[in-house]
């Protein structure tokens, strides 16, 4: 696609209107003139004017002039320039996306829940309140609720008070400890850099051994390295360890916070409408193309159980293991699994039962290498 | 599967070009609707103040008097200046209008512009935030709408105002009311011809069943005449039917012309409205988000997103997208893609999968790990399952 060419045309487009516009300008100012000279003249005291003759003259001038005439040219050729922009719009951009839209049962409440759902994720609550307000919107309030929680915590980390976060996570330590998830020791060392950056020695050593040390089996070297930032209080920065003062911390946490609060309560890390529109984006390059193919056939397009192409997507996109048999070509299933050969090959369920003709007990050869398989060693794989 | 005509085998559809940059001009050729809109706008603009001064201008040629006595003259000249004084004023008002609807043009192909590798992630959040105005807007949601837009600063993105004008006709349809709605046709009377609109045609006829259903006959008879007589011809069998109400009462029991006098008539007109609007500026007929979001669900949707313990982060894990996704047709696939249940990476050649004693299957990476951090055991983190890193086995997956 070529945005200069485009932004070419579109120039074209206000040169010719601004000339067509001054030309406008033009005739009318010409056409006032002439009636302020007649008028001029007829108002004159001498000689006595023959009002009649001047205006008969004023009208054969403006005739000879044809103000409308001279418009025709500019306006012509701003026409042109305005059909000619929007041919290229047309043939540089898809004229229809539209065409790939499915006229099944697309509910707009369920769609408003995914709208609402998503504004209060994204820190919106104002916006949101008033789209619940404004559809009608139901059963939204536990997520608001969970994530109004979570962006209370997150401002007052942006102002460094990390007591709200200390507290999210002394609540839920069982369930973070079962995660695997170190969050609690972070917030405690950022805590204490922060109580040494205000030079208490005595209030960060207590602070260590608070809350800092039932970590010790787990982050014992860790542990040791704050104990020695306490002979620096109230100067880290000429501390061989200055890195800890460093702001991209607190951004870090505050981002594993988030990821990690989504993950309790049961929400996704992003936003799943965002990565729904953004599949959407990838794929309908590809959706458009087909349809264009099956042009005509629009109630196959509307009632196909699997699209008839891959759509490729990123992946950031790829949620769950699929596998394709490569000898069929279908996609494994509860019903035809993806079964490992004694070779290391891989086939589905049926294609092994097709190769061994139906017979369990005689071996067949595996089609990528010349081992000879036993049906009833082929194992059943869950990816 | 059979070829399609002029010979494209469907099922061999070359794959789309994987580089990020023919990613994003193929994003970008999604956005017609941002560019058209603002310029059909432009184009109305022009074409509004190049009538005027058609009109204008035309008439004062014709105005000049042939003769009059001497003070008549002067004070038709004087008027006729005054006249040109006014047009020059709507025009000044008519330039700056055009002005800022040429900017927004621009606006929009920088805006397309400024879409680049580094802040594709921005652009894209931008890109959802324009896409909700334009749903908030066609479902009325206006005050949503505008304070969505004003807090994303993305006013020069979106149609807001555009909207507006379809509101008032919509709002009045709403109340039975067909002024708008007709002012609005005589306003695009030459695109809507162009177009084959009937439109039109359709409003006069309601507002003709209105007269019948408040009994007007003779008021019904004239207006069949002024108004609904020129479109006869072309839709002789609609006028027909429609006038032959006049043999009725709106209370009739006969189904064909009862339905003519249903409430519902009037929700077809808005509808009707919508489709006719939308065709004008260029705009897509649904919103933006149903399209996106559909073709999303379908990429995404695999047999898998459907069980119990489907991961939090795939869309469909959730009640109100599996919803939607009902009706839609499963992803295909033709190659194999596998995902490692740990670090959700791709196994592939660099990075294969193996298989555990009880079938289950991990990446080398996840296993390898594993085994270095404890002592050589690994254990299934879905059954449980402990075994020594020497018994997995290697799968090849082409």
């Amino acid at each position: 696609m070529e945005l200069n060419s485009i932004k070419d045309a579109f120039d074209r487009v206000t040169k010719k209107q601004k000339v067509s516009s001054s030309k406008s300008q033009e005739a009318i100012e010409q056409i006032s003139q002439e009636i302020d000279l007649a008028l001029s003249r007829i108002q004159s005291a001498t000689p006595q004017p023959d009002h009649n003759v001047i205006l008969s003259e004023l009208k054969a001038k403006l005739k000879e002039m044809a103000p409308l005439g001279q418009l025709e040219g500019p306006q012509k050729e701003l026409n042109l320039a305005l059909s000619k922009y929007t041919k290229l719009l047309e043939k540089q951009f898809n004229p229809d996306i539209s065409k790939s839209y499915r006229n099944v049962d697309f509910d707009f409440h369920t769609v408003n829940q995914i709208i609402a759902s998503h504004l209060y994720r994204e820190n919106m609550f104002d916006i949101g309140d008033c789209f619940v307000n404004e559809a009608r919107v139901e059963a939204v309030v536990d997520k608001k609720t969970h994530f109004l929680e979570m962006y209370r915590i997150l401002e007052s980390m942006k102002s460094r008070d990390l007591a709200p976060a200390l507290k999210w996570a002394a609540v839920n330590h069982d369930k973070l400890q079962q995660n695997g998830s170190d969050i609690e020791l972070k917030l405690h060392r950022l805590q204490f850099v922060e109580i040494l950056q205000h030079g208490s020695r005595d209030e960060a050593l207590k602070y260590i051994r608070t809350y800092i040390a039932p970590f010790a089996n787990q982050h014992f070297p860790e542990i040791q390295k704050l104990m020695a930032c306490i002979l620096w209080a109230g100067k880290l920065e000429s501390s061989p360890y200055t890195d800890l003062l460093s702001p991209a911390h607190w951004v870090k946490l505050a981002h594993e916070l988030a990821q990690q609060f989504c993950n309790l309560v049961g929400e996704s890390i992003q936003s799943p409408l965002s990565v729904t529109v953004a599949a959407g984006d990838q794929g309908l390059p590809t959706l458009l193309k087909l349809m264009n193919v099956m042009a005509g056939k629009k109630q196959e397009w509307q009632c196909m159980k699997q699209l008839p192409v891959p759509v490729d997507l990123d992946q950031d996109f790829q949620f769950h293991s699929i596998f394709v048999c490569p000898v069929s070509r279908e996609q494994a299933s509860e019903d035809n699994p993806p079964m490992l050969m004694s070779c290391g090959h891989v086939l589905c369920k049926q294609s092994i039962t097709k190769l061994s003709k139906n017979n369990s007990t005689r071996p067949f050869k595996c089609p990528y290498c010349p081992t000879e398989v036993q049906v009833g060693q082929c194992r059943k794989l869950c990816f | 599967m059979d070829p399609l005509p002029n010979g494209n085998n469907v099922a061999a559809a070359p794959p789309p070009p994987s580089s990020s940059s023919s990613k994003l001009t193929e994003s970008l050729k999604l956005e017609h609707q941002l560019l058209r809109v603002p310029f059909e706008h432009y184009k109305k603009t022009i074409r509004a103040n190049h009538r005027l001064v058609e009109k204008e201008v035309s008439a004062v040629i014709s105005a000049l008097p042939h003769s009059a006595d001497h003070d008549d003259a002067i004070h038709h000249l004087n008027s006729l200046v005054s006249r040109l004084q006014g047009l020059k004023r709507k025009l000044e008002d008519g330039s700056r209008a055009e002005r800022l609807q040429a900017q927004r043009c621009r606006a929009r192909l920088d805006h397309l512009e400024s879409a680049d590798g580094d802040n594709i992630s921005e652009w894209n959040n931008t890109r959802l935030k324009r896409i909700l105005v334009d749903y908030m807007l066609r479902m009325s949601y206006y005050d949503t709408a505008t304070k969505l837009a004003e807090s994303s600063n993305i006013q020069d993105l979106v149609d807001i105002d555009i909207f507006y004008e379809a509101k008032k006709v919509i709002d009045a349809l709403h109340n039975k009311e067909v002024a708008p709605a007709l002012a609005w046709c005589a306003d695009n009377k030459s695109r809507l011809k162009k177009f084959k609109s009937k439109f039109e045609f359709q409003l006069r006829l309601q507002e003709f069943i209105e007269l019948v259903r408040n009994e007007n006959n003779v008021q019904a008879v004239i207006y069949a005449r002024k108004y609904l007589a020129p479109w006869a011809a072309t839709y002789m069998k609609e006028f027909q039917k429609v006038f032959a109400t006049l043999a009725f009462t709106s209370n009739t029991g006969c189904e064909i012309y009862k339905v003519l006098f249903e409430p519902k008539q009037w929700d077809y007109l808005m509808d009707q409205f919508k489709q006719e609007f939308c065709r004008l500026y260029g705009m897509t007929l649904e919103p933006l988000l149903n399209i996106y979001l559909q073709a999303g669900l379908s990429a995404l949707k695999t047999p898998f997103c459907y069980e119990d313990d489907c991961t939090k982060e795939d869309p469909l894990s959730q009640e109100s997208f599996r919803k939607l996704a009902m009706p839609l047709p499963f992803s295909k696939q033709h190659h194999s893609k596998l995902v490692c249940y740990i670090t959700k990476e791709l196994m592939d050649t660099e990075n294969p999968p193996l298989v555990l004693p009880n079938g289950y299957v991990y990446s080398t990476k996840a296993l390898e790990e594993m085994a270095t951090n404890n002592n050589g055991k690994i254990t299934c983190p879905r059954t449980g399952l402990v075994c020594n890193y020497t018994e997995v086995t290697k799968a090849f997956i082409s």
